[in-house]
């Protein structure tokens, strides 16, 4: 393994201009300084040529189009910046096993003293894939994927998923590729099948679909389009189902047009100190034969400020609602909003707010929800180093409503209601972030405010999940 | 195991309320998407409840047979009962009180029991024959109907996975490998018993009605009247006069106005 010396910045010079600084990333990263970093942009550069080794099957234009900036660079600093944002690149296209990148001076007859080349040195590959755990909202699954990787040399991925969980069984085939040559803006099509459970309402579903999509970034967040068409068939799960629910058993088709927007820019994504998340999701979605059959907002927001002391304020709201386009539609249970569970309206019960029949949540076509938490450091220490970074107390206070609203009649009525039937209730606990992958919660919850139908849980309440508010 | 005890003991239970207004009986759709299996069991439970002065209300939905508890059309909702096919149907009536074959010795309710299993092994078998093995009926009748009430492509896909269903089962049953002929010849068979145990009477077992009557009428209505590609067996049963007219017979008396096919 090389070791990485801090050396003196050089000078001007090129008689005394150093060896191969190789691997330059890790070296960069290393000066925290930012004297350092000052000086190393203050040193004139110019790169002449920037070569990529290793590609066999991958085309030429794609590779070329991440690493071209590099030929801009005016310093040694911005070389390393722009050589690092090359390697993001290539490494999002998901087709090399490795990628690496050396400056070496410039070495011909025209290579003036300031002159660099950066190689790039990257290794392919044609298979991918791994087995993964992953967590759903108390619940976890093992996902195994297998990928054929690069099929035409332009990064089009072929990923083939199979995930069992406690809840769901599914499998998937997706083809990706990028769009325009930039791996930033992917393109996905293909098909699965979800085998899912549904204990708070009573059902199961086998949903057969097929999906593409389209992702792209903005200026403001990055969006999705994205086209599916569904076979879904609904069965009880037992005898007890209520009538409502089982009054839906059976095969239906939905088709549905979804655009959904996201702008997280949190600093992490299951203990944040800072940012604002927000995401939207429209969709709009034929039933059967009813082409437009209903239209379904979903927002939701987060903030997070650091205040003294290590402590985080964290603001969440989040609202939908959801409206048939023809009379007679009818929205499957499938497509309603469900509410309550430990990580979003903590104190109740998974998804057990709201109109209900025979102990089986029915969900409704609009809800809100908001949040205040006040996230401290635990108030002793256990283990050694960043051990306790992972730990957090909070109190919180959570509200939210769901219910319908029909948008015939009484709409203005039916909305002041969901406002006024409000759920409410506060506590405090303990968040534990595991491995970067889920957020772990244990409270301690007092739900002030139960209405008729709902299911609520007082006293401790775990969860564990990657979603909350 | 433990669910079949835990709906014995609810029946037990709700034998003790009386009949009450709001029971519901769920089928398909009888205009463009009942199959004949389906119409004769619907008939024959429909036929029964008329027989016992019950009341009922009939609803019609697409999803019937995904919405019964065990698959299988039609079926009850009584309360918080959900109670599906024939004779599970019969045996909770009995208990709310209601008996048609209470006049019946221990010997002629055996012999009931018997004609019963007779009607459901040859004549519900033959009619799934004459829907899932006759290829005519099949593409002209059966999958176009069951796959009506479903959007495209679900038409096509359901109808197809209806189909290698009822095959397999069939084929399990040994059914599916017999040719026309040969179930003809046990329909012919069937009705021979049938007709030589009704003679000239009014009803199987004397001048009351029972739950084999029902069970009959419901099976020989279809047959006879449900126009096919094939219609051989419901040249078989009119072989047999006194059959005829006892479907006739039951028909005026208890569904006085015609159903609509």
């Amino acid at each position: 393994m090389e070791s990485v010396q801090a050396k003196q910045p050089p000078t001007t010079t090129p008689e005394q201009q150093p060896q191969k600084l190789k691997p330059v990333h890790r070296m960069l990263l290393g000066f925290t300084g930012q004297e350092d970093r000052k000086i190393f942009n203050q040193i004139p550069a110019h790169v002449n040529k920037v070569h990529v080794d290793g590609l066999e099957h991958t085309k030429h234009d794609i590779v070329i189009k991440q690493v071209k900036d590099v030929l801009e660079a005016q310093s040694i600093g911005e070389i390393c910046v722009r050589a690092h944002t090359a390697q993001s690149k290539l490494r999002k296209l998901d087709i090399f096993k490795d990628i690496q990148f050396f400056i070496d001076t410039s070495k011909g007859k025209q290579s003036g003293t300031n002159d660099y080349e950066v190689i790039f040195e990257v290794e392919e590959r044609r298979l991918g894939g791994g087995i993964h755990g992953e967590v759903g909202t108390n619940d976890g699954a093992v996902r195994t994927a297998f990928k054929f990787l690069n099929l035409f040399g332009r990064a089009e991925n072929v990923n083939m998923e199979y995930s069992y969980g406690t809840k769901m069984t599914s499998g998937s085939l997706m083809f990706s590729k990028p769009l325009f040559e930039n791996p930033d803006i992917l393109f996905r099509t293909g098909g699965y099948q979800h085998h899912g459970e549904y204990p708070w309402s009573g059902y199961r579903t086998i949903d057969r679909g097929l999906l593409a999509d389209i992702q792209f970034p903005s200026r403001l967040g990055s969006h999705t389009l994205s086209c599916e068409g569904v076979w879904r068939e609904l069965g009880c799960m037992n005898r007890t189902t209520a009538f409502a629910v089982r009054e839906q058993a059976g095969h239906s088709l939905k088709y549905a047009l979804k655009h959904i927007f996201a702008r997280d820019h949190r600093d992490n994504n299951i203990l944040p100190n800072k940012g604002t998340l927000f995401t939207c999701t429209q969709e709009l979605a034929g039933v059967d034969d009813k082409v437009l059959g209903f239209v379904k907002h979903n927002m939701e927001f987060q903030a997070f400020k650091q205040l003294p002391l290590s402590t985080v304020f964290q603001l969440s709201l989040g609202g939908g609602i959801m409206k048939p386009l023809q009379s007679g539609t009818e929205v499957s249970i499938q497509d309603h909003f469900f509410l309550g569970g430990p990580l979003t309206l903590r104190g109740f019960n998974i998804n057990a707010v709201g109109p209900s029949s025979d102990g089986n949540a029915l969900g409704a076509n609009a809800y809100w929800l908001g949040g205040l938490h006040l996230y401290t450091p635990l108030p002793f220490r256990i283990g050694k180093g960043g051990f306790d970074d992972h730990f957090r107390t909070h109190m919180f206070v959570n509200a939210g409503s769901l219910g319908n609203v029909n948008f015939d009649s009484n709409m203005k009525e039916d909305l002041q209601r969901l406002a006024e039937t409000y759920r409410l209730s506060y506590g405090l606990g303990i968040v534990v972030r595991i491995g970067g992958l889920a957020r772990l919660e244990l409270n301690y919850c007092v739900p002030a405010q139960v209405r008729q139908g709902d299911s609520s849980n007082v006293g401790l309440q775990f969860g564990i999940g990657v979603t909350f508010s | 195991m433990a669910s079949l005890l835990a709906d014995a003991f609810a029946v037990e239970i709700g034998a003790k309320e009386p009949w009450p207004d709001n029971v519901s009986l769920y089928q398909p759709f009888e205009v463009g998407q009942i199959l004949l299996p389906d119409f004769a069991a619907c008939l024959g439970v429909k036929t029964y409840l008329s027989m016992c002065g019950l009341n009922y209300e009939l609803v019609f939905k697409k999803n019937a047979e995904h919405m019964s508890p065990s698959g299988k059309v039609p079926f009850m909702h009584i309360g918080p009962f959900l109670i599906s096919e024939f004779d599970p149907i019969v045996a909770f009536v009995n208990t709310k009180g209601f008996h048609l074959s209470s006049h019946l010795e221990e010997t002629e309710r055996g012999e009931m029991r018997a004609y019963m299993s007779l009607v459901d092994n040859v004549l519900l078998n033959a009619e799934l024959y004459l829907s899932w093995c006759q290829e005519d009926v099949v593409t002209e009748v059966s999958r176009p109907r069951y796959g009506s009430v479903y959007p495209w492509p679900l038409n096509k896909v359901l109808s197809w996975k209806k189909y290698y269903e009822e095959r397999r089962r069939l084929k399990a049953m040994g059914w599916a490998q017999k040719t026309l002929e040969e179930v003809c010849e046990e329909v012919k068979t069937c009705c021979q018993a049938l007709s030589e145990k009704l003679d000239k009477n009014l009803y199987f077992f004397g001048d009351n009605p029972s739950e084999l009557d029902a069970l009959v009428y419901g099976h020989l209505y279809t047959l006879l009247t449900t126009v096919l590609p094939v219609s051989r067996f419901a040249e078989i049963i009119q072989e047999f006069d006194n059959l005829s007219q006892f479907v006739s017979r039951i028909d005026s008396k208890y569904h006085s106005k015609d159903l609509q096919r």
